[in-house]
């Protein structure tokens, strides 16, 4: 840049002046190639401020900003700078600047309430922008407390509690600055709004309730169901787990807790498909069954097996026209079938007689359901291992 | 009554520089007066002592405040008194003022009194244009009205029927319908408010009288006041609906629980239908009407309501809906709600409608000759 000579008043110095042009070419003059980015570095002349002011980078700006922060003005002042600070980060959308500048101006102490009140406003649009909507509150409250008739920071504390979900209390920031501007537009659009989805709210409430009692006499029912056919539900490790209380068998809280088991088991079961047992239109219960081929180490999972279905329907079809792969044998067809149930308590086997119904067998005196899904052990009739597993075992077999 | 000189002995008595005991006297024996007929209308002939009366609500003992407000009630009751009470006192005056503290124990009987004194066209004009003077205007009063314990020791449920009573003015409606702010949707709420009979019936019967002006209807009808939820929730009850019929209702009436209960009061179950009905008068209001989905709620009402003239309400209002257009709903609320058999018995209510309406006006004019808010000694 150009050093400007403190020129007399003379003609005669000027014309010196002006006569160096000719023959000198002046020093720091921008070059042909970097004229714009030497431009760019004028304070003047810029169009965006660097994000930070290096002195050394930048001299001419640091020397400005410092005259700006100068220690020598009132916390007004001060206060007040730091306002059209934040203000300008505000509007380029560099709110979380903004907030350093507002608070930096808070932090002033200063007694002006007026301007106190604004930075807080400020700081909470900008706070309100970043999405930090407890922060916006807080400050849109204190704003208020400052000045209860500060408008923008009802209508800012409104917002915010609506994206807090809290809509009562949107409705009572509206209501209070309705009361100072009952005509104002937005504050009655922000009542409309907040009092909409407050009802919705309370509707949503309301249909979750209804659904949940549903489903609490479904589960009810069913239990009940599962007790009238007499059938025995075991409890699980889950439950034992819950330690201390997992005394009452009986009563309300065995009975919701049994049906949590078997929620719990029907969706933890080894299958992963959250299968549970379910009663259809006509009262018939329809069950979740595993069966277990330890030979190949295999199983089978029926989603639901209807209780008054005979298990030779089902493994007819299982085993009717194709062989599983796993029967590398070739032997596990239907007529050569034996199921058995285990009963957990002793490790007794019990042979399931094919013709019975599920309903049938789970009524045995000594069949219980784990799991929440009746399983049985199938073995070929008379196979070398069948002859194994049943060795050393208990066995009650059909008559 | 009092010869002359009797009277003005008396009068002497009625100022705040009295004696005690001796004004306590003289305010009973006023208040007596005041609980009958001919004791009301002598003192309309008196307007020094209806002066005296209001002046000695000022008095500082709490128990001569209180016979002055219970005599004034007592006038107050009988419309002959609106004119001397407002033009010869400042009884108006003192009454807003002293309705504004959130202090002042007495703020429940000036209510009835006011309530009372608007109940005419005539007087409820001047109260109207006296709040409007004394620059309280109608605002302060709904939002004194719509907050929550503003006077801890009074309920201001007479309030309700004030309101009620005002919009009896088209200058009271308008400014109650006034789109540019937010006053009608403050007073829906307590349609449902459960703790004061008073309240909701005034509240009720201030959306009806706001109900008349058609050009508002659609306005009301809209998302800006949604008038509609607040005037069905208390002819809705806790049948269980389907879930497809609970969706296709609007918000405020879906899932509603077991215990719901409905409004108690015939009349303002009355007055609800009332509402509906005139809501229905523009094809725009019957349109949305149609369009929310209200006949489970009609539906059921219909089947819970034992009361007769409500029943005729609720089936003319039923009739205008169906009247219209008709679609695939409306003909199955025709089918499951009006058989042949009720139709025989609608022509027999009207019958007996026509009767009643005769005993009822019979009746009506008894009443008007009763004091209505009295508190009689």
């Amino acid at each position: 840049m150009a050093a400007p000579t403190q020129g007399e008043d003379s003609d005669d110095a000027m014309d010196e002046f002006m006569e160096k042009f000719k023959t000198q070419k002046y020093k720091n003059a921008f070059s042909e190639s970097n004229w714009e980015e030497e431009f760019e570095k004028v304070p003047m002349f810029m169009k965006t401020a660097p994000e930070s002011i290096d002195p050394e980078k930048h001299p001419d700006l640091a020397c400005i900003q410092s005259i700006i922060h100068d220690d020598d003005r009132t916390p007004e002042e001060k206060a007040r700078g730091l306002k059209d600070e934040g203000n300008d980060y505000f509007k380029e959308k560099k709110y979380k600047k903004a907030v350093v500048s507002y608070t930096e101006g808070l932090k002033k102490n200063c007694t002006d309430i007026e301007l106190n009140a604004i930075l807080y406003t400020n700081r909470a649009a900008a706070h309100f922008h970043l999405g930090n909507m407890r922060s916006a509150l807080n400050d849109a409250t204190a704003a208020k407390k400052l000045k209860p008739d500060h408008i923008k920071a009802i209508i800012r504390g409104a917002q915010c509690s609506m994206e807090l979900h809290n809509y009562p209390g949107a409705l009572q920031w509206c209501d209070e600055g309705l009361r100072l501007l009952p005509t104002e537009k937005k504050l009655q659009e922000l009542r409309a709004t907040a009092d909409k989805q407050k009802r919705e709210a309370e509707r949503d409430a309301r249909k979750a309730k209804v659904k949940a009692k549903k489903q609490q006499n479904e589960k009810e029912t069913l239990l009940a169901a599962i007790k009238e056919r007499g059938i025995k539900l075991l409890k699980t490790e889950p439950s034992q787990r819950r330690g201390s209380d997992s005394e009452d068998d009986d009563g309300d809280r065995g009975a919701s807790r049994a049906l949590a088991d078997l929620e719990l088991d029907g969706i933890s079961s080894q299958e992963a498909t959250g299968a549970c047992v379910y009663m259809d239109e006509q009262g018939v219960l329809h069950w979740p069954v595993l069966f277990l081929y330890p030979e190949h180490s295999q199983t089978d999972f029926i989603s639901a097996f209807c209780e008054n279905s005979s298990f030779m329907d089902h493994l007819a079809v299982m085993f009717g026209e194709e062989l599983p792969p796993w029967d590398s044998e070739r032997k596990y067809q239907p007529q050569n079938l034996q199921l058995f149930f285990e009963d957990p308590e002793k490790g007794n086997l019990y042979q399931v007689d094919l013709e019975k119904s599920l309903l049938n067998v789970l009524q045995h005196q000594r069949c219980s359901v784990k799991a929440g899904t009746p399983s049985f052990i199938v073995l070929v009739s008379g196979s070398p291992f069948s002859k194994q597993f049943l060795s050393g075992k208990k066995v009650q077999r059909l008559k | 009554m009092l010869s002359d000189s009797e009277a003005k002995e008396l009068l002497s008595f009625l100022t705040l520089e009295t004696r005690p005991d001796v004004k306590g006297q003289a305010t009973e024996y006023i208040l007596g007066l005041t609980g009958n007929r001919d004791g009301c209308r002598y003192l309309r002939s008196k307007p020094d002592f209806l002066k005296a009366l209001v002046t000695l609500t000022r008095d500082p003992s709490i128990a001569i405040v209180k016979d002055c407000y219970h005599a004034v009630i007592n006038l107050s009751a009988d419309e002959t008194l609106h004119q001397p009470l407002i033009k010869e006192t400042d009884l108006l005056a003192i009454l807003f003022k002293n309705l504004l503290d959130p202090e002042y124990v007495f703020a429940d009987r000036i209510c009835t009194i006011l309530s009372n004194l608007s109940r005419h066209e005539r007087t409820c004009r001047d109260v109207f244009h006296a709040l409007q003077e004394q620059k309280i205007g109608l605002d302060k009063v709904v939002e004194i009205f719509c907050t929550e314990g503003f006077n801890k020791t009074a309920s201001l449920h007479y309030l309700g029927p004030l309101l009620s009573n005002l919009t009896q003015l088209p200058e009271a409606r308008h400014f109650i319908l006034d789109k540019d702010r937010c006053v009608i949707q403050r007073l829906l709420p307590y349609t449902q408010y459960e703790e004061s009979t008073t309240r909701r019936g005034g509240v009720v019967g201030t959306l009806r009288n706001c109900c008349f002006d058609y050009a508002h209807h659609e306005w009301l009808l809209s998302d800006a006041v949604d008038i509609l939820p607040y005037l069905l929730l208390p002819l809705a009850g806790p049948e269980e609906l389907s879930e497809e019929e609970n969706e296709g209702l609007p918000v405020d009436l879906q899932y509603l629980p077991e215990d719901k209960k409905r409004e108690d009061d015939p009349d303002i179950r009355k007055m609800l239908l009332e509402t509906l009905m005139l809501l229905t008068a523009t094809k725009v209001g019957r349109q949305i009407m149609n369009k929310k989905n209200v006949y489970p709620i009609m539906r059921e009402f219909h089947k819970w309501e034992k009361d007769p003239h409500v029943i005729s309400t609720c089936e003319k209002l039923v009739q205008v809906l169906i009247g219209d257009e008709p679609e695939a709903g409306m003909e199955n609320l025709m089918e499951v709600e009006i058989p042949n058999d009720v139709e025989e018995k609608l022509k027999e209510l009207d019958a007996k409608e026509q009767e009643q309406m005769e005993k009822d006006k019979q009746e009506c004019e008894k009443k008007q000759n009763e004091s209505p808010e009295a508190l009689e000694r």
